[in-house]
């Protein structure tokens, strides 16, 4: 999308009676990454609320897009507070909260919905938010909208929303077929992807720990327990760490053991496929699966603009590559340069140790 | 407490490009394993609908095993919930498919009928069964997750697409089948949503949300060429043991691995 250039824009007349444009110097020629401004400075009352589950101590893409669009959207009379359920490791400043709010024993893998609920409930007398935005998925937060939305009767919600701006909001009916428009609400369930995180502004974040208010005296639910599927049965797209391989991996019996040792799944490139290494089923790509796991293990993968395509919604991918310069090198968080199949055999002697150690403490 | 009540509550879909009514499947595992357990606990089983009795869709359910299905009629400013909770006050088990396809998709009814009746909800379910007096069911999360959850009962409980159930059609059961008007709660409730919606054929694309941004032409150049985004590490020095460290390193500092 192309920005209209002003035409106003500062000029001189020449001569002949010719505009000529001046270039305005640019102020940051030297400090092309100048810190951005922070949106807001005042301690305000008026607020926007936002709650998401943490996982390992961080927000899912989809929690921060949601931070993000309550920072776009409000003006600057209106604080952001994120209220992070479990533990929180990360800075949300980039993400514009003004305030961050962390509850860390209502974390997602206890189902405590009564107790978050109340306390939620709670917080939401006291600081009486203009707006609420949650993100609509399936680890807790959708639930947690929901109900909220049926105990918070008075107030307009909307779920699945898939657009929004200052003036509305849009969410799809009759199976997608029909896009249903309406004015924002005050509880907004957002679908994931829907907000551009970039932002030209930064927050202050400044960050309190709330320990749980409300106790319950009795309960409805109770727990009892998570579990998780196998790596080895569960299907790749479902799959949290995988562990793939391309042309670079020679001996594909390493290859195994390390996803073995790291309870991961296997993954391949179509080289490696091709190859007769790995069965079709495993093919990672835009011709084979598009995955979505929490750890991509890239080993010997070039990063073939077809391959990254089905790894596009992975949060960590690390690659293991001889070559600096491989377009994997650029999509991944950490890259180690050196061989494969030394670097696996490696990294299985680690791990073995690590799990030793760990159970001779336990012990 | 033996389950002496259940309710399935069902609604219509239609094909999405035939457009011809027919049922929702989501709420059809729903019945199919409503149908299972009142066979198991010797409990009545109630189908509900509301909405329009002529529907054709409604004969698929019949086809799966209902005996009747009771229709509630509504008008376009009905409250369903409203209705629909009239009705199960003395129900022990309210299954539901967790979103419908049709009309409003939000996945929101089976959590204000809870509020409403003032009893527990659990959604994505894929396997129920009676324990004692309680339920205990598998719930299901994404990335290989599934948890056990033991709920009271009464409760309300929203089957997830996933459910391992077969459905099993048999036209015999379709033409033995019936379905019934229930006459229009007395007391109409007016829907109380205050929500104006406008619907439109669902031809473009959502437009995402962005910031503002008032920048200069030489800013935009330069945030075209520069990116913002960090490009990862890159570690080049060390031996194969020093560079499977940094990784464990990595894997641990992001608690990717619990060891
Ligand atoms: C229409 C179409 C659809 C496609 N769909 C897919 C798809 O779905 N999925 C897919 O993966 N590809 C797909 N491809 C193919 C894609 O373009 C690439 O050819 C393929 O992904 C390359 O696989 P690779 O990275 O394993 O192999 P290569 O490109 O050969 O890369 C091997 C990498 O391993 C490194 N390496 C070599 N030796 C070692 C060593 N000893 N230790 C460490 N690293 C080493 C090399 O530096 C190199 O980066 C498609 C192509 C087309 C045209």
């Amino acid at each position: 999308m192309t920005t209209r250039i002003n035409p106003n824009r500062p000029s001189k007349i020449a001569a002949a009676g010719l505009k000529r444009i001046v270039l305005t110097a640019p102020t940051n020629l030297q400090v092309p990454h100048q810190q951005k401004p922070v949106r807001t400075k005042k301690n305000l009352n008026a607020s926007y609320l936002v709650i998401a589950h943490s996982e390992r101590g961080t927000l899912c893409d989809h929690a921060l897009q949601t931070i993000a669009a309550a920072a776009i959207l409000a003006d600057a009379e209106t604080n952001v507070l994120a209220l992070i359920l479990g533990e929180l490791t990360e800075d949300l400043a980039n993400v514009g909260a003004d305030q961050v709010m962390v509850m860390p024993e209502l974390d997602f893998e206890h189902f405590q919905p009564e107790l978050e609920l109340a306390n939620i409930s709670a917080l939401i007398e006291s600081i009486q938010p203009l707006r609420i935005f949650i993100p609509d998925n399936h680890t807790g937060d959708g639930d947690l909208g929901r109900r909220l939305i049926a105990h918070q009767k008075t107030k307009t919600a909307v779920t699945q929303v898939v657009e929004m701006d200052v003036g509305h909001v849009a969410t799809y009916q009759a199976g997608g077929t029909s896009i249903a428009q309406t004015a924002l609400p005050e509880i907004t369930l957002l679908v994931a992807n829907t907000v551009d995180t970039h932002l030209p502004f930064t927050a202050l974040a400044q960050r309190s720990n709330q320990a749980i208010s409300n106790q319950l005296t009795s309960n409805s639910y109770q727990d009892l327990g998570m579990q998780t599927i196998a790596a080895t049965e569960i299907a790749l797209e479902e799959a949290d760490f995988i562990v793939s391989a391309g042309n670079g991996v020679q001996n594909v019996a390493t290859l195994e053991s390390l996803a073995h040792t790291l309870e991961a799944s296997i993954g391949a490139s179509r080289v490696a496929v091709d190859d007769g290494k790995f069965s079709r089923d495993k093919q990672i790509g835009a011709s084979g699966k598009t995955v979505s796991a929490s750890a991509y293990l890239a080993i010997g993968i070039s990063g073939a603009v077809q391959h990254l395509q089905g790894i596009k919604d992975c949060r960590h991918v690390i690659a293991i590559n001889t070559d600096a310069s491989a377009p994997m090198v650029k999509r991944a968080d950490l890259s180690v340069i050196g061989d494969a199949e030394e670097i696996m055999s490696a990294l299985i002697t680690l791990i073995a140790e690590a799990k030793s150690a760990n159970l001779k403490v336990a012990a | 407490m033996n389950i002496k009540r259940i309710a399935v509550l069902v609604s219509t879909g239609r094909h999405p490009t035939s457009g011809v009514p027919r049922h929702c499947r989501n709420d059809s595992l729903a019945l199919t394993i409503g149908i299972d357990l009142s066979h198991s606990d010797a409990a009545k089983l109630d189908v509900l609908h509301a909405g329009n009795a002529n529907n054709p869709a409604l004969m698929d359910y019949l086809a799966l095993g209902a005996d009747q299905i009771s229709v509630i009629p509504t008008e376009p400013d009905t409250d369903i919930v409203d209705s629909l909770a009239e009705r199960l006050g003395d129900t022990d088990l309210i299954l539901t498919g967790s979103r419908a396809e049709n009309d409003q998709d939000s996945g929101l009814l089976p959590y204000l009928l809870a509020e409403k009746l003032n009893i527990p909800i659990v959604a994505n379910v894929l396997e129920v069964r009676q324990i004692g007096d309680k339920l205990e069911v598998l719930q299901f999360f994404p990335k290989g997750k599934r948890r056990r959850v033991a709920v009271n009962l009464p409760a309300v409980i929203a089957i997830h697409p996933l459910a391992a159930v077969e459905l099993r059609f048999a036209y015999a059961r379709q033409l033995q089948g019936k379905i019934h008007s229930l006459s229009t709660p007395v007391d109409r409730n007016q829907a109380t949503s205050i929500m104006q919606w406008q619907i439109q054929q669902a031809t473009r694309k959502p437009n995402k949300l962005k910031a503002q941004e008032n920048l200069t032409g030489h800013e935009r150049l330069l945030s075209a060429i520069t990116s913002e985004n960090k490009g990862g590490t890159v570690v080049n020095d060390g031996n194969s043991v020093e560079k499977a460290q940094v990784i464990l390193s990595y894997l641990r500092e992001h608690q990717l691995i619990t060891f």
